[in-house]
């Protein structure tokens, strides 16, 4: 009996067990696919009768010998639908056709640190991505993106527009108030770091000048290195029931990434490269004046300036000057595999140089890969992957500030009627601003680089395998290292350094990270009889973060230099950050017949982060999946082929952010002595990780031929002990302390819905629908309702409350009277949520007459507040493209409240209900989006060969992402954060880099 | 035996975990901040470097929110406006334009009184670290007295920059041992009390302080950086919160303790520094008077207006006439609020800011005669021609009356002292507030801000 939970790289081996002969036949044959034919490489071919088998080679041929006189060969293969075949010492060379499965039910799922378990077997809703669905359609800059709609229940969301990422994505809704909620990303075994370092414009911008610690740097979160490209498959943990056995790091989910691996035989090489465009998604268009409404707005200056615009009709476009550029994208990517029968190499190069929507802006990578595996004896195998990443991004200067200086702030103040071009390359002036966006664009840079390596290494060894009984040790490790260095250029010359006391600015940031992760394991099988399957599992992990800032802010530039030290005076500030984990788990998992199969599961760990660092935390979790379809009572005849009923219960842990723990001084000098003062955090010796625990519970239907195949989950997670601040009294000396207290919930539904309407030889279509809903509310809060983002009441912010959506944003609104009327009274009150009511993405593949692929992918977003205050900025500032426009009405209770009426223009309203209402600016997020849409064209495999016989196939097609948008948004994009990655305070939008659209021409070519 | 050997190997599984837990490996260290001092090894018998970095540390945290705590008083005092387009509170909530009332709950309540308690804590934490030395040959006796007096005297002058500003409200104690409970609220007079009784302290330690002091002080304190010189500084402090009180007599005794010289420099005093270097600020208060009007400090237009003509201290040298780039007059205005002049007391980012000096001593001294058990008017005539004659005027010509010489004192005191933080507070003393300039119908002129939201009282 095969042991269908084993690992599958395990199970091959296993299936190559001794034998023993009477009568006997060799059975030859090639598998092939249904559709195009081709041969297909690694089919499992097992006979249950002798439990032997063997897999296909790179040609598809197989060859097995039967110690009988017939047998019914069980043919399986990942993606395809499993095939009985009978044989017999007659009937022994055979072709075997497998159909495309839609459901993957055999696939291999990652479940665990060192398990894994077939689709069909699993008790999660863990989401797959393979390559085909992560990069088949459309090119995409970062992984993050390449993810959108593809996994029920995350919400991916873009912070900007700006070149190079910055996404944010959250599993299941908001898990942590002040904690991160990003999940864990883990690269063949290698625990990535994710960080968002800022880079230091904040020294200019002065954005976090009120007492706001937050970054609003606009930084990238370096998932982004990731190549998407090279990666094989993506599984989603979602929640603390499927990665509970991550412990204390997971609470975010957790998200394993495969990359693609060799395989042995002839070597083959793929080349493909993309060319293409990207322009701006929407512009926002700029206000007409007339010569009373520029004087209304910018004072006798504005009616002069307009006059002269005027008289020589020079009217300025300003989003076509600063974010009209149609920016030029490439990407090359050439990869090969080979190998023998015991080694095996996969490498890749790429190269990727992409242009922004504004001119300097832009993005490039290089990224190189080498993944080799070796068996050295049949017990011994190693895996090695490494990447070296290269990535630049130039990213402009874009968000809020204080100091008038970003591309955005100068914008909104930007009448169409004055002129900042050049002239004989000198800047004039910004008449109303403290910045020329022009010269600011084209003399300052902002550059990141980042240099990174990931390697990591797996070795198993079997320590033995007879009678069912089969034990293994893993062991891995893992290691990333970046240095990323941050350079802001902001030359003596541009507006506002002229008028500084030290013109010219440079910022330098350095940071070097190393994450370093191990772990060794056991894992043993055991049938216990023909029918029923134990999987243990234990081992140790321990992960160790070192990361070390130093940002260097040189003010008064010598001339032209660009090294901080070329300046007249120099502040610097560094940063350390370490952390050390260590932990251990075992998992049981029981599996009777395919049909029960239940895990138990218990991980402890340990952190440096904790208030105790050698304190154990405990993380427990148990799973059942019950194939109702493989019950002896089923028949079978029915249209369902498959039914599975699932529940799963897990617990994971948030740890708390660095330095909770601590008291300190801080560096105060004066006088050109040195000084220490106490700061105004007073460190908690107890702090302990917020504590997950998730119970999920679904079923999956398999019908007509895996045609159809419905998959719903239902959840709820409960988070306790979350990582709070209190407000002390501050005559203490101190303002506030960290805590564990209150707790937070996520209810919610995710469905998905594969369908296969029409399969014949001149069409193939599938069909996917991914649906989730999440409901989210503060169940205890031990302190006080307090803010997490926003600026203040009066512009809207993120309150946490108990009882209410931990989403909720609340603002000001007047009161009515029973009347209706306005009763004089401003309240506040929830205006909005930042979560979407749900979310729907639909994802169609087509193959077309076997050589056209067409796919698309439709993401409806429904629900999800945004609030705009890139349109409050250009109201007060009178240059809001609708501002004359009157279309905008209120409530008479609201206009009565603000002192305007129906007729009133839409920029003064606004600007009249600022302080008296919020709802203006909270506005609906709801978008449909066409995500990613592509048309390929395979050359057909004859005409091919007439060209060369080393060629295996030519691809060409056209793609495009964001084609288009609806929304009722009413600036750029209701994607977007201010704030960057937050647990909650995402959707605040402040003047941000315009979000885009691309356009491609890709050519693919095999040999 | 199928059995018998999963039973095995559950059991190693288990006792490779186990043997993880028991050896090194799995132990992780406990390590202290590696970005900042933990206060650990400051507290408990520190080295005489980290008692110098604390105090230090103390003086510098004197400057913290020193900007917010100037603007309250000095808008509150109508002595300037300060606009920011983006911060209405300053001209709404600080002039009690409209309806605005102060805020306990906004940042100009609450970040001054956190920064000076904060210093407070720093100088506690001093203290009560000092105290853990066993070995007196580490810090002598003497050592000791002058560290004290250097902190309590610290101590004193942050409480009664809180007073100034919570003045009826009063101010908290802040335990000096417990870093996690604070005293009781106390009234105006016990506040005063608190801060005269650890000015008194302070000077008893002063005295026996030796000869020197044991650690550095910045070039703020120079001249006052000796036992006796620093004590002639306490005595200043103290005899102001005697006048404050309305204690005459006891403030002339301390202003004779004190540094004041008729014939000195005006000028001379203990003072704030700033500096561009590492982790030093810059003077926050220091701005360009033409700058944009979004972004301004400008002087309220009555400090011209009501000026002597003649007076050096004005136009030119402390308000600046705001022209643009055609020599026209830039007024700059924001909430219905204008002023043709931008304010320019401190010249440069790193001009230093008073924190007692000569010429407040004089004028201490004038006051005392004037309201003392027994008025000398004429020694209060001749400290008050000091100042006069230093600011280009003529001496005094009106009448040698209390009431004239009451209002000349503070005439003086309003000009010689224009921004550093005492009109509103004379006024209010002499319970003046009424006749500061509305700029506004609807505008208050407020006596004390509210105790801050986050104290729980």
């Amino acid at each position: 009996m095969i042991k269908k939970n084993t690992k599958y790289l395990l199970g091959v081996v296993f299936l190559l067990l001794s034998q023993s002969a009477v009568a006997q036949f060799t059975v030859e044959g090639t598998v092939i696919d249904a559709q195009s034919g081709q041969a297909l490489v690694g089919v499992n071919i097992y006979d249950p009768g002798s439990e032997q088998g063997t897999t296909t080679n790179t040609e598809g041929f197989f060859s097995l010998e039967i110690p009988a006189q017939s047998a019914t060969l069980r043919i399986t293969y990942v993606g395809y639908n499993q095939k009985n075949v009978e044989v017999s010492a007659d009937n022994n060379e055979i072709t075997i056709e497998l159909q495309k499965s839609v459901a993957n039910l055999d696939e291999v799922v990652v479940t665990g640190l060192a398990s894994s378990v077939q689709r069909e077997n699993l008790a999660n809703a863990v989401s797959s991505v393979d390559s085909e669905q992560l990069t088949g359609t459309t090119s995409s800059q970062t992984l993050s993106s390449s993810l959108y709609g593809k996994v029920a229940g995350a919400n991916i969301t873009s912070n900007t527009g700006a070149p190079g990422g910055g996404m944010s994505v959250k599993l299941r809704g908001v898990t942590t108030i002040n904690g991160s909620s990003e999940p864990l990303y883990i690269i063949d075994g290698i625990y990535l770091n994710n960080d968002a370092i800022a880079n230091g414009s904040n020294a200019v911008t002065q954005a976090a000048a009120g007492g706001s610690s937050s970054n609003q740097d606009n930084p990238v979160n370096r998932v982004a290195d990731l190549n998407p490209d090279e990666i094989q498959s993506i599984e989603v943990l979602k929640g603390a029931s499927a990665a509970a056995i991550y412990g204390q790091r997971a609470s975010g989910g957790v998200v394993i990434i495969t990359t693609k691996r060799g395989s042995g035989g002839k070597a083959q090489f793929s080349a493909s490269q993309s060319i293409g465009l990207t322009t701006i998604q929407k512009k926002l268009g700029q206000r007409q004046f007339t010569e009373a409404t520029a004087e209304s707005a910018f004072g006798p200056k504005g009616k002069a300036l307009f006059n002269e615009a005027k008289s020589s009709n020079r009217f300025l476009d300003y989003e076509e000057l600063m974010y009209g550029q149609e920016g030029v994208l490439s990407k090359t990517q050439i990869s090969s595999s080979f190998g023998n029968e015991s080694t095996s190499f996969y490498v890749s190069g790429m190269l990727q140089n992409d242009e922004g929507i504004i001119k300097t802006t832009g993005y490039e990578k290089q990224s190189i890969r080498a993944n080799v595996d070796h068996q050295f004896t049949e017990k011994f195998n190693v895996s090695v992957s490494s990447n070296y990443i290269h990535s630049e991004s130039r990213r402009g200067l874009t968000g809020n500030d204080n100091t008038g200086t970003t591309f955005g702030v100068s914008m909104v103040a930007t009448p169409n009627f004055i002129d900042l071009r050049p002239e004989n390359g000198v800047y004039p002036a910004h008449p109303f601003n403290t910045a020329n966006q022009l010269q600011t664009r084209d003399l300052f840079s902002n550059s990141e680089n980042v240099n990174r390596v990931l390697t990591s290494v797996k070795a198993e060894y079997d320590i033995f395998q007879k009678d069912g009984n089969y034990l293994a040790l893993q062991f891995q490790g893992g290691v990333d290292f970046f240095s990323q260095n941050n350079k802001l250029i902001f030359p003596s010359d541009l507006q506002f350094e002229r008028i500084s006391a030290q013109p010219g600015t440079l910022v330098e940031t350095n940071t070097n990270n190393l994450n370093t992760n191990t772990s060794l394991m056991l894992i043993h099988t055991f049938s216990l009889s023909e029918n029923a399957t134990l999987v243990s599992q234990g081992g140790y992990t321990s992960f160790n973060n070192d990361q070390n800032t130093i940002s260097t802010v040189g003010r008064g530039i010598l001339g032209t230099q660009t090294n901080v030290d070329q300046t007249v005076s120099v502040s610097n500030n560094q940063t350390r950050i370490y952390q050390r984990d260590r932990g251990f788990f075992i998992q049981e998992e029981f599996n009777y017949n395919d049909t029960y199969i239940t895990t138990v599961g218990l991980r402890g760990d340990k952190s440096d982060r904790n208030g105790n660092v050698n304190e154990i935390f405990y993380y427990p979790k148990a799973s059942f999946a019950w194939n109702i379809s493989n019950m002896d009572f089923w028949e079978g005849n029915g249209p369902i082929d498959n039914l599975k009923l699932r529940t799963a219960y897990g617990q994971t842990g948030n740890l708390s952010t660095f330095g909770a723990k601590f008291t300190s001084l801080g560096p105060s000098n004066i006088g050109g002595s040195g000084g220490i003062l106490i700061t105004n955090t007073r460190g908690t010796d107890d702090i302990q990780p917020e504590r997950q625990k998730e119970l999920e519970a679904g079923f999956d239907i398999s019908a007509w031929g895996g045609t159809a195949n419905l998959s719903v989950t239902v959840y709820q997670k409960n988070i306790s002990e979350l990582l709070l601040q209190r407000e002390l009294e501050p005559s203490t000396g101190f303002s506030f302390e960290s805590f564990n207290g209150g707790g937070l919930r996520n209810r919610g539904i995710e469905a998905s819905l594969d369908l296969t309407p029409v399969r014949n030889n001149n069409l193939n279509w599938n069909s996917t629908f991914t649906f989730s809903k999440n409901v989210s509310e503060v169940t205890d809060l031990s302190v006080p309702a307090f803010d997490v983002g926003g600026f203040g009441t009066s512009l809207g912010v993120y309150r946490v409350e108990e009882g209410k959506s931990a989403t909720q944003i609340v603002g000001l609104d007047p009161v009515k009277d029973s009347n209706g009327n306005f009763s004089g009274d401003i309240t506040t009150k929830k205006l909005g949520d930042g979560e979407p009511n749900f979310q729907l993405s639909w994802y169609n593949q087509l193959n077309i007459l076997k050589n056209v692929d067409f796919s698309f992918m439709l993401h409806w977003k429904k629900g999800g507040d945004v609030i705009n205050l890139t349109e409050l900025l250009s109201d007060l500032n009178g240059t809001t493209a609708d501002y004359d426009d009157t279309d905008l009405t209120f409530p008479d209770f609201v206009n009565e409240a603000g002192g305007i009426t129906d007729d009133t223009k839409n920029g003064v309203k606004r600007a009249s209900l600022l302080g008296v209402t919020t709802r203006q600016f909270v506005q609906d997020g709801s978008y449909l989006r066409m995500r990613e849409i592509g048309l390929y064209y395979n050359v057909p495999t004859q005409m091919i060969e007439g060209i060369s016989s080393a060629l295996r196939g030519i691809r060409f097609g056209v793609s495009a992402t964001n084609l288009f948008t609806i929304s009722p948004y009413r600036s750029y994009d209701p994607e977007v954060s201010n704030f960057g990655n937050q647990p909650i305070a995402q959707g605040i939008e402040v003047t941000p880099y315009p979000s885009t659209k691309q356009y491609y021409f890709h050519f693919n070519i095999d040999f | 035996m199928n059995n018998i050997k999963h039973h095995i190997s559950i059991a190693s599984v288990l006792l490779l975990a186990l043997s993880f837990v028991s050896c090194n490996i799995v132990n992780v260290e406990d390590r202290p901040d590696p970005n900042n001092t933990a206060l650990e090894t400051v507290v408990e018998n520190p080295t005489p470097s980290e008692i110098n970095t604390l105090i230090t540390g103390t003086e510098s945290s004197l400057r913290t929110d020193l900007r917010i705590y100037h603007i309250n008083v000095g808008m509150i005092g109508r002595e300037m406006y300060r606009f920011l387009a983006a911060e209405p509170r300053n001209t709404q909530d600080l002039l009690g334009g409209g309806s605005s009332e102060l805020d306990a709950g906004s940042f100009y309540t609450s970040r001054p009184w956190a920064a000076f308690y904060t210093s407070i804590r720093n100088a506690n934490i001093l203290i009560e670290s000092v105290k853990t030395i066993t070995d007196n040959n580490a810090v002598s006796e003497a050592e000791r007295n002058g560290i004290f007096g250097f902190a309590k005297t610290i101590k004193a002058y942050q409480y009664l920059m809180a007073l100034t500003m919570h003045n009826e409200n009063g101010i908290r104690k802040q335990n000096q041992t417990d870093f996690f409970s604070t005293g009781a609220l106390l009234s105006k007079a016990d506040s005063y009390q608190l801060v005269a009784d650890l000015l008194d302290e302070a000077a008893t330690h002063l005295s026996n302080a030796g000869s020197e002091f044991s650690f550095p002080l910045s070039p703020g304190f120079e001249g006052f950086d000796s036992p006796s010189t620093f004590l002639q500084f306490n005595r200043g402090l103290r005899a102001r919160v005697a006048v404050y009180r309305g204690n005459f007599d006891a403030a002339m005794g301390f202003v004779g303790n004190s540094f004041l010289d008729a014939s000195g420099d005006l000028k001379n005093g203990v003072y704030h520094v700033f500096s561009t270097g590492s982790n030093d600020i810059t003077n926050p208060l220091f701005s360009n008077p033409q700058s944009g009007a979004g972004d301004s400090y400008v002087v309220h237009p009555s400090f011209v207006t009501d000026a002597e003509s003649g007076d050096n201290r004005v136009v030119g040298n402390k308000a600046i006439l705001r022209l643009d780039e055609n020599g026209d007059v830039n007024t700059a205005s924001l909430d219905e609020l204008s002023s043709d002049y931008g304010l320019f007391v401190y010249k440069t980012q790193t001009a230093p800011m008073p924190i007692i000096k000569n010429a407040e001593l004089l004028l201490i001294r004038a006051e005392a005669n004037i309201h003392g058990s027994t008025p000398n008017l004429t020694a209060a005539e001749d400290d008050i021609n000091v100042i006069r004659n230093a600011a280009g005027l003529s001496d005094y010509s009106g009448p040698q009356t209390q009431q004239a010489l009451e209002d000349e004192m503070l005439r003086q005191r309003r000009y010689e002292l224009f921004f550093e933080g005492h009109r509103w507070v004379d006024m209010r003393r002499y319970n003046r507030l009424g006749e500061l300039p509305l700029d506004r119908s609807g505008d208050n002129v407020w006596e004390s801000f509210p105790i801050p939201e986050s104290e729980n009282i």
